[in-house]
């Protein structure tokens, strides 16, 4: 039997071709997971710039306002919200139930993210 | 395993879903300013919401890791290690977490 370097497991792992919508979901599944850890790393170390003053966080903060920030923050938002409905996807067809509509069920998740990541979005620009 | 990131899952969505609303969404113009965000720390609700919130994120987060890496078919062996050192680094997380926003707000 032919065995896998490391490369070739995360190749096969998020490679595309010839899955179906629940192969499709399981890769974005884990590249919003491998984000999310990201970004996790990076919400804690900006925790140490209120530590360290007002004029520490003041100036973080004007930096993150600039319009460039936005698009990490819909990329951030999609990733949430895709992550969330997802998982509750996968946990209730880990539960047994509705098995026969995974493709329906993928697409409606699918849709619902980007419809409440443009909400949400929509939102944040609204308030400034 | 896969119980356990079901449970952490639904209580990130609940505990998030709080986080974002009232920092973003209540306070008018967001949680901006200095002055706003350590008062908004200083609430012991809100110490305590947040302080669940790093517990259960990083808790989800470091399970997602591993399943990501389970799925290289490691040893059991390096899988040991695997779940020892998550741990601690997950322990080291959440005391960095507290001690960094409780020294903001003292």
């Amino acid at each position: 039997m032919e065995t896998q370097s490391t490369w070739q497991k995360i190749w096969t792992w998020i490679d595309l071709r010839g899955r179906r919508e629940g192969g499709i979901g399981f890769i974005l599944m884990r590249l919003t997971a491998i984000g999310l850890v990201v970004y996790l790393a990076l919400h804690l170390t900006m925790i140490s710039n209120l530590a360290r003053g007002p004029e520490a966080w003041d100036s973080f903060i004007k930096l993150v306002k600039l319009p460039i920030f936005m698009v990490g923050d819909t990329l951030l938002i999609f990733g949430l919200v895709y992550h969330a409905i997802n998982g509750i996807r996968v946990t209730v067809l880990g539960l047994g139930w509705g098995g026969d509509h995974q493709a329906a069920l993928f697409w409606g998740a699918f849709v619902l993210s980007v419809l409440l990541t443009a909400v949400m979005v929509t939102a944040i620009v609204a308030i400034g | 395993m896969w119980i356990w990131q079901a449970i952490t899952g639904a209580l990130l969505i609940i505990l998030l879903g709080v986080h974002m609303v009232t920092q973003h969404f209540i306070a008018p113009e967001g949680l901006r300013y200095y002055e706003d965000v350590v008062a908004y720390l200083s609430n012991p609700g809100v110490f305590a919401l947040e302080t669940a919130m790093l517990i259960v994120v990083v808790a989800h987060a470091l399970m997602g890791v591993r399943s990501i890496i389970l799925d290289l078919s490691i040893s059991e062996q390096t899988d040991t290690w695997l779940k020892r050192g998550l741990t601690v680094l997950g322990v080291l997380l959440v005391a960095y977490g507290v001690f960094m926003t409780w020294q903001v707000v003292r």
